[in-house]
């Protein structure tokens, strides 16, 4: 059955998408910032785990946790210092100043890395398991399952712990969340900081399945930004359906148009979207 | 004479080049309730704000326990134990009743049993609330959400509770309910600042009364005799401001 393994292969890619998402997603709900550092924080991410992989021998599975301490004080330390300067002005603003933030760390990071394509190469192979007459890609399935536990974890925090309420609560409303007591742009450094953190797993995950360089960076923040348009912007839930739907529908469009096509159906259907349900799929206002 | 919780001294405040407070005197002893009168934009919401240290620029004293507060970003005004219920409620849209209480709570560093028993105090003074803990906070009527708006504010423990216009749109048995709950809470030692258009209401609760006539104090004396003087009445009546020299 070839569209059974071209579905199997969506929503393992799907899954990772999620995670690619989140961080993105949560920084435009919470912050109102459309951070256009989001892509080059993933390859970050995924950088760190090479390095980490060809240099210390460090699975990049077992990376993750630390990537993601690494670029949640990276990401808090970025919006403490700078960005948190700006956060009363208009969104373009925000955005030009992301903007100018991801030429100095793309710009860095090809200084530093080259523009080479890199990939890990675990070996011996994780290997397949399989499913009737599919496959399933063991290294795949990981990083997939690992994604989508990312995701949760981070769902969990945002609605059982106190910091989670107070992220939801400045997004709802910032000022009466200051009246509770809430240190707004501490909240906002958390938030921008779990955003990365989310991006440098991502990233993590990612340099096990595809070739990294800085220059691919763009990809996965277009990628991230239709997710959140068509999950609906300030939903997890919404970003994970987004995530799997996108993975889905590149994977099929690769299979009928070719590979080269999968980006080009994103974007289309991104602009259908716009045009016919601009709230996305699970679309609604709150971040949940 | 009882001790000064909250004194503020020739406060003025306002937004950008509006200024809206032109050198407010105001007092609230402990363990009073107090309110505030005054017609529509007279500047009483922007004095709640100026106290909270939200989005307006002020001048003048504030002192609060015998600390000047003037200035202070508003986690250091809740922490010191000032709580302002904002007008029009704001409660967190999306969140349970029982999230928006605790979120009122997070400021509080005295932990989780201290914040239980409170919530078990909430509900028992709001038996309403306690039947709706897990419903979406934006769903509850009008009287609800006002009741978890105190609520939420009691959470924070509070040594003085501001509550901007407790009787906004309310049918007038809800606000009497919400009144006697005012003074359960004034009881166990919280004093209250009562933000008010009502003025009856407002007298009737409070033991002192000031009255803000575009952001001036016009009048401050003791509720009964404000309830009596010809300047509030008049202005309650109907007159447009009131008619001070
Ligand atoms: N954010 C703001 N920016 C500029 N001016 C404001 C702002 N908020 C209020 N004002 C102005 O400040 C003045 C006082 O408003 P304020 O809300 O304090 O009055 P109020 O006494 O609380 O009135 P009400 O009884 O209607 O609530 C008004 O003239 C109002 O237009
Ligand atoms: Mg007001």
């Amino acid at each position: 059955m070839l569209y059974l393994q071209v579905l199997i292969n969506g929503i393992l890619l799907g899954g990772l998408y999620s995670c690619i998402a989140v961080g993105f997603s949560l920084v435009w709900g919470v912050l109102n910032i459309i951070n256009i550092m989001h892509g080059s924080l993933i390859i970050l991410g995924a950088y760190a785990a090479y390095f980490a992989f060809t240099l210390l021998g460090i699975n990049p599975f077992v990376f993750v946790p630390i990537a993601g301490v690494a670029l949640f004080v990276l990401g808090y330390a970025l919006q403490a210092g700078v960005i948190n300067r700006v956060m009363g002005a208009p969104v373009l603003i925000t955005l030009t100043l992301t903007f100018g933030l991801n030429l100095i760390l793309e710009n860095a990071m090809i200084f530093a890395f080259k523009a080479d394509y890199r990939k890990v190469i675990i070996d011996p192979p994780l290997g397949l398991i399989e499913i009737g007459s599919a496959f399933v890609p063991r290294d795949r399935l990981y990083a997939m399952l690992l994604a989508l536990l990312l995701v949760g974890g981070l769902y969990a925090v945002l609605r059982t712990t106190r910091i989670g309420r107070a992220i939801v609560a400045v997004r709802m409303d910032r000022e009466a969340a200051a009246l509770m007591g809430v240190n707004v742009p501490r909240i906002y450094a958390i938030t921008f900081g779990l955003g990365a953190l989310m991006a440098g797993s991502a990233g993590s995950l990612m340099s096990v399945i595809f070739p990294i360089s800085p220059l691919t960076s763009v990809a996965f923040l277009g990628k991230a930004f239709v997710i959140c348009v068509l999950g609906g912007l300030g939903s997890i839930p919404g970003v994970m359906v987004g995530g799997i739907a996108l993975g889905v529908l590149e994977s099929f469009g690769s299979l009928w148009l070719g590979p080269d096509y999968s980006t080009t159906i994103a974007f289309v259907l991104l602009l259908a979207l716009l045009m016919f349900r601009p709230t996305g799929i699970m679309g609604k206002r709150g971040f949940e | 004479m009882s001790e000064r919780l909250l004194e503020l001294t020739g406060v003025s405040g306002g937004y950008g080049d509006i200024q809206v407070l032109w050198g407010v005197d105001l007092a609230v002893n402990a363990g009073d309730m107090v309110c505030l009168i005054g017609s529509n934009g007279a500047g009483k919401s922007t004095l709640l704000r100026c106290i909270s240290g939200l989005g307006v620029w002020s001048k003048g004293r504030i002192a609060f326990a015998g600390r000047d507060m003037s200035g202070r970003p508003a986690a250091d005004i809740v922490a010191a134990g000032i709580v302002h219920v904002p007008e029009g409620r704001r409660l967190f849209r999306g969140m349970s009743v029982r999230d928006n209480l605790l979120m009122g709570a997070y400021a509080r560093r005295d932990g989780a049993a201290a914040i239980r028993r409170d919530l078990e105090v909430v509900y028992g003074i709001f038996p309403r609330l306690a039947e709706r803990t897990g419903q979406d906070a934006s769903t509850l009527s009008g009287g609800e959400q006002q009741m978890c708006a105190i609520g939420r504010g009691i959470m924070a423990a509070p040594r003085l509770l501001m509550i901007d216009e407790l009787s906004l749109g309310l049918a007038p048995r809800l606000v009497e309910e919400l009144g006697e709950a005012l003074i359960k809470i004034n009881r166990t030692g919280v004093s209250i600042l009562l933000v008010e258009q009502d003025v009856i209401t407002a007298l009737e609760l409070a033991s002192y009364g000031f009255v803000l006539d575009r952001g001036r104090i016009a009048i401050a004396g003791a509720a009964r005799e404000l309830m009596v003087n010809p300047l509030v009445t008049d202005a309650y009546l109907g007159a447009t401001a009131l008619a001070v020299s």
